[in-house]
């Protein structure tokens, strides 16, 4: 049935009404000169009958000899389109024009986008693509897009591959980078202590040692020297540091040094607590500013709640070149709070100040560190519902740090 | 005589297991509920109202009633009838 739809659309169809003594002729008449009627209805006298458009044109025999009146009524199909669009040929122009347009401009390029660079420059890769004559406003049949992918990878030795594709007329040049390892440091160095503590184990794989086992360092403290050892140096009894009389070779110092490092924090918290929380009421307040004076829309007067947070946003109209429209509107939002207070008990209000202390001494230790004791301990207040609460923990860590020597 | 030719017919067509409304030359009809009457091998529309259909067969006539009918779609062998059928009845 869909088919039969489709080919009356293309040939046109007509609903006419037949009036006359005996329409039933006309009908048998048509039948008989395999004339395709359809949704033939009788209203009162007349007969109502759908037909094709190139059958329409050979019924007037018929409607002689059945003696009736026939009269378009209605009709659809391509045919009539057409004609119509014969009668409007300025809209049929100006969609074809769109549609060559279109497909005209969306033959060039309009943007160059570059993806996938971190540490290669899209400058580079920018300026390869206009040498290749990839650039805003070029013919997409110009450019060979194998020949610029080849002529980056050339260019760029950071490049580990690079794909051009159009998505439109947009070209997208995608870029992906080679790791390279990074070079080894080798300057000279020594090794220094980047914390306080007392060392615990110091070993030495190259350079010569300024600490020994249960000295007390500072921050900054000299730990292992970036200094060749010295062959004619006669070796120190253990215990007394090594005199070194000239730096012979500077060298880049290696080893490890561990050492007993203490951590102090405080945390505290109040038994009875405060806050504010939204009930969720709201109301709106809105001003439009025009020039400099200041209109309101909506206002608010008084405010409706004892409590409020206020909240404003600004709306500005996006600006055009370099002047910006005089007309900005504020709306201020007005959300209703409730001021809520709970009391905690003794305990409660403990472990909350232990969790306080040790979050803010825990980002200080390092990951590695093997932790010897920890040492918690409630402290005296003047207040009465204040709980504070002291962290102490004692670590062993590698407290070496390379600094290049100047 | 022209009785005993039909029966003869009919034997011939039951014996060569052919359709009987092809050898026979009789309607074909078929009914779908009481919305679609498709009367296949008419021979043409006599009458034709929203509450009556005449079709002319080889021998006799075939009177539909019903309401709202309407001729769907009509071709040289086929009609279709579309609507509210009440009742289908032969005419010699």
């Amino acid at each position: 049935m869909l088919l039969l739809n489709i080919l009356n659309y293309m040939a046109g169809a007509v609903k006419i009404r037949i009036s006359g003594l005996i329409p039933e002729k006309f009908i048998n008449l048509c039948i008989a000169q395999h004339i395709f009627l359809w949704g033939i209805k009788k209203d009162g006298q007349d007969l109502y009958a759908w037909l094709r458009l190139p059958d329409f044109f050979r019924i007037r025999p018929i409607v002689r000899t059945s003696e009736t009146r026939v009269r378009v009524i209605r009709f659809f199909g391509l045919p009539f389109v057409l004609k119509k669009m014969k009668q409007r040929k300025m809209l049929v122009i100006g969609a074809v024009l769109c549609f060559a347009t279109l497909s005209f401009l969306s033959s060039y390029i309009w943007f160059v986008d570059i993806t996938g660079v971190k540490t290669i420059s899209a400058e580079q890769v920018r300026a390869i693509a206009f040498e290749h004559g990839l650039k805003p406003g070029a013919a997409k049949s110009s450019v060979s897009a194998k020949a610029l992918e080849k002529s980056i990878m050339l260019n760029i030795p950071e490049a580990a591959w690079v794909g051009v594709t159009y998505n439109g007329a947009r070209a997208v040049i995608e870029v992906v980078e080679r790791t390279l390892p990074k070079p080894e440091d080798k300057r000279p160095a020594h090794i220094v202590a980047d914390k306080n503590g007392v060392v615990t184990e110091i070993i030495v794989l190259a350079g010569q040692p300024a600490v020994k086992k249960g000295d007390t360092i500072k921050k900054g403290d000299l730990l292992i020297k970036g200094f060749a050892p010295d062959s004619t140096t006669v070796p120190a009894s253990p215990g007394a540091p090594q005199i070194i009389t000239i730096p012979s070779q500077l060298i880049r110092a290696n080893g490890i040094v561990r050492a007993q490092v203490w951590y102090e924090s405080y945390g505290e918290a109040h038994m009875i607590k405060t806050w504010r929380q939204r009930t969720g009421q709201k109301r709106m307040a809105v001003a439009l500013r025009v020039g400099g004076q200041q209109v309101w829309l909506k206002q608010l007067d008084p405010i409706p709640f004892n409590h409020y947070d206020q909240e404003t946003i600004h709306k500005i109209m996006p600006g055009w070149r370099n002047s910006s429209f005089p007309v900005e509107s504020t709306i201020s939002i007005y959300h209703e709070v409730e001021i809520l207070s709970t009391s905690l008990t003794f305990d409660e209000a403990r472990e909350e100040a232990k969790t306080a202390a040790l979050a803010a001494v825990q980002s200080q230790i390092p990951e590695n560190a093997q932790i010897l004791s920890r040492n918690i301990e409630v402290m005296k207040t003047n207040e009465a519902d204040l709980v504070r609460i002291r962290v102490r923990i004692e670590t062993i860590e590698d407290v070496g740090q390379l600094v290049p020597i100047q | 005589m022209r009785r005993r030719k039909k029966t003869n017919l009919q034997t011939l067509a039951s014996f060569f297991d052919i359709p009987q409304d092809i050898v026979l030359d009789l309607p074909r009809i078929t009914m779908l509920g009481n919305k679609q009457v498709l009367v296949e091998n008419h021979k043409g529309i006599i009458e034709y109202h929203e509450s009556l259909v005449r079709i002319k067969l080889s021998q006799g006539e075939l009177i539909i009633t019903g309401a709202d009918l309407m001729l769907g779609n009509l071709q040289v062998e086929q009609i279709m009838v579309e609507g509210v059928i009440a009742a289908i009845r032969y005419e010699a």
